[in-house]
């Protein structure tokens, strides 16, 4: 039985790993413009670097790995057209389609989800890997097996929050009809408390610990600086804090879910 | 030039009418781009509690290049963003037919049909932003100096234009210009946190000549900090006029190519 319910998921993620295939320009152009974080980065840093050596604990090479890593796992996460995804067929009346599949929709879209994870995973790493050639970066990687097995634990269960998290935004169109402009927001804000912009670390202390007590910080912020080699002591409670979020957030998509779904009437908004 | 500015008056009523039906979303571009540039001023704020200068601007200037980007960014919403944006959209359908078969510059109607006074909070804010650069900053703000910088501030708004239009109009010779959208993206989200005195080299050259954003905030900055020599000047207004140019013969010919729902 439970295999049966795995295979019809791996199905799901296989097809839509399969589907980027007929996108190809979108993927290269879609990867090519990630150098845009890097050449922020590198021009940015570049200047503030020329005058010092160190800022916050970073040398400028650290910086620049930070960064790439940072973005390596902000392109891997694409959660975000989920919300957006459920909003829009919700308005237009034809979330149904998702309604009447044999699987669960949040595991559909969490299946959906890894399909172009996977897909995306190698040309990301042969992005990451020419930039480092380009840009002549020294790249700073943690040199215990911990700790890299750590952060890509982290990262990976930092991926699974954003899904839910978009899910449960997504379905949120049920009660509150109009959700984009609180989505687009959404997008600015967890650029800032994710660290994709900054490493969390240039923050003051005070904000830095209130930013612990989100999930962000532990989403993109934990996962590159344990990759880098830094925070190793923030580890065990990373993982444990971030846990403990995607538990919360399933309890709540399941109280929203089961008090809304019954105002879905797919004939639309 | 009266018939244009009826026209105008018409086409700022219609709009008022029809967002007012959306009540919601009326303000929607003032809370996304307000959230935008205020995270900016977050992320610089964090910089320089650690640094002092990020190559020769301190923490005032670069709230100044902040806010003025945000105030040429919130003319862009105001004015003429939602109806150059849906350029591309009508060429590919065919319904720039409608807009040829009216009486008045297909062009000049496209710009104002979309007006969006949700945004005018943003111009506000900007201003504010502006206010707290320049007190941060330090400047002695005098009646030229504020003359140079709206001069400037006008031009690359116009500059601002200009792109957005001419990227558009890409979709008159090609199937797509979704990569040349995809492009302006890029190169804007780029320069909006990156002011034009980092760049050297290549960067320079993409950024200050081919697409152009890495000039548009730091000119006037420059212009209100004194800092502007002639040679720069100049060569603002210059690529200002080489962009409408541009725009202007690209626009002319797309239309002259364009055959409806096929092109």
């Amino acid at each position: 039985m439970r295999i049966a319910v795995i295979r019809k998921y791996k199905e799901i993620g296989r097809l839509y790993m399969k589907a980027q295939l007929a996108w190809r320009a979108d993927v290269v152009f879609g990867i090519l413009f990630t150098v845009s974080k890097i050449v922020f980065a590198y021009l940015l840093w570049g200047i503030i670097f020329r005058e010092r050596g160190e800022v916050a604990g970073f040398t400028f090479h650290s910086m620049l790995s930070y960064y790439l890593i940072s973005s390596f796992l902000s392109q891997l996460e694409l959660s975000s057209g989920i919300s957006g995804e459920i909003s829009a067929r919700i308005r237009d009346g034809t979330f149904s389609r998702y309604m009447v599949l044999p699987v669960n929709i949040e595991g559909y879209f969490t299946a959906m989800e890894a399909g172009v994870m996977l897909f995306y995973v190698i040309f990301e790493l042969i992005a990451a890997f020419s930039w480092i050639v380009i840009f002549r970066i020294r790249f700073v990687l943690a040199s215990g097996a911990l700790m890299i097995a750590g952060g890509l634990a982290m990262a990976g269960l930092g991926m699974f929050f954003m899904v839910q998290l978009n899910f449960f935004l997504g379905i949120l169109t049920l009660k509150y009809e109009e959700i984009s402009t609180f989505l687009m927001i959404k997008d600015n804000l967890i650029a800032l408390v994710s660290g994709s912009i900054v490493p969390l670390a240039l923050f003051p202390d005070t904000v830095t610990g209130i930013l612990k007590c989100l999930p962000f910080y532990y989403v993109r912020y934990l996962p590159s600086m344990l990759l880098t080699g830094r925070c190793g002591e923030e580890l065990v409670r990373g993982i444990v804090l971030l846990g403990l979020w995607c538990i919360g957030m399933q309890v709540m998509i399941s109280l929203v879910w089961r008090k809304y779904r019954k105002k879905y009437d797919g004939v639309g908004i | 030039m009266r018939k244009k500015f009826r026209i105008f008056r018409a086409l700022l009523r219609i709009r008022f009418q029809n967002l007012m039906m959306f009540r919601l979303g009326f303000w929607g571009p003032f809370f996304v781009d307000g959230s935008l540039f205020l995270v900016q001023l977050m992320v610089f704020d964090a910089i320089y509690a650690n640094v002092e200068r990020i190559g020769s601007w301190g923490r005032g200037e670069m709230i100044l290049y902040i806010g003025t980007f945000s105030l040429i960014n919130a003319v862009n919403m105001i004015v003429y963003f939602f109806g150059v944006n849906g350029i591309t959209e009508k060429i590919k359908s065919g319904e720039m037919d409608l807009y040829l078969t009216k009486p008045v510059s297909p062009l000049f109607r496209l710009t104002f049909e979309r007006m969006n006074p949700g945004s005018v909070p943003l111009f506000f804010f900007s201003v504010g932003i502006l206010a707290y650069g320049a007190r941060t900053a330090g400047i002695q703000v005098s009646a030229a100096k504020v003359c140079a910088y709206c001069f400037f501030l006008g031009i690359m708004i116009l500059l601002y234009y200009c792109m957005e239009v001419l990227i558009r109009s890409v979709a008159f010779y090609l199937v797509s210009n979704a990569r040349m959208e995809q492009l302006e993206e890029a190169g804007l989200e780029l320069c909006m946190n990156l002011p034009g005195i980092a760049f050297y080299g290549i960067y320079k050259l993409i950024f200050y000549c081919i697409l152009p954003y890495g000039i548009m905030a730091t000119l006037p900055v420059q212009s209100l900090m004194g800092e502007l020599t002639p040679v720069r000047a100049v060569y603002g207004i210059a690529l200002v006029c080489v962009f409408a140019g541009l725009t202007s013969l690209v626009w002319k010919n797309g239309i002259r190519r364009y055959n409806s729902a096929s092109s």
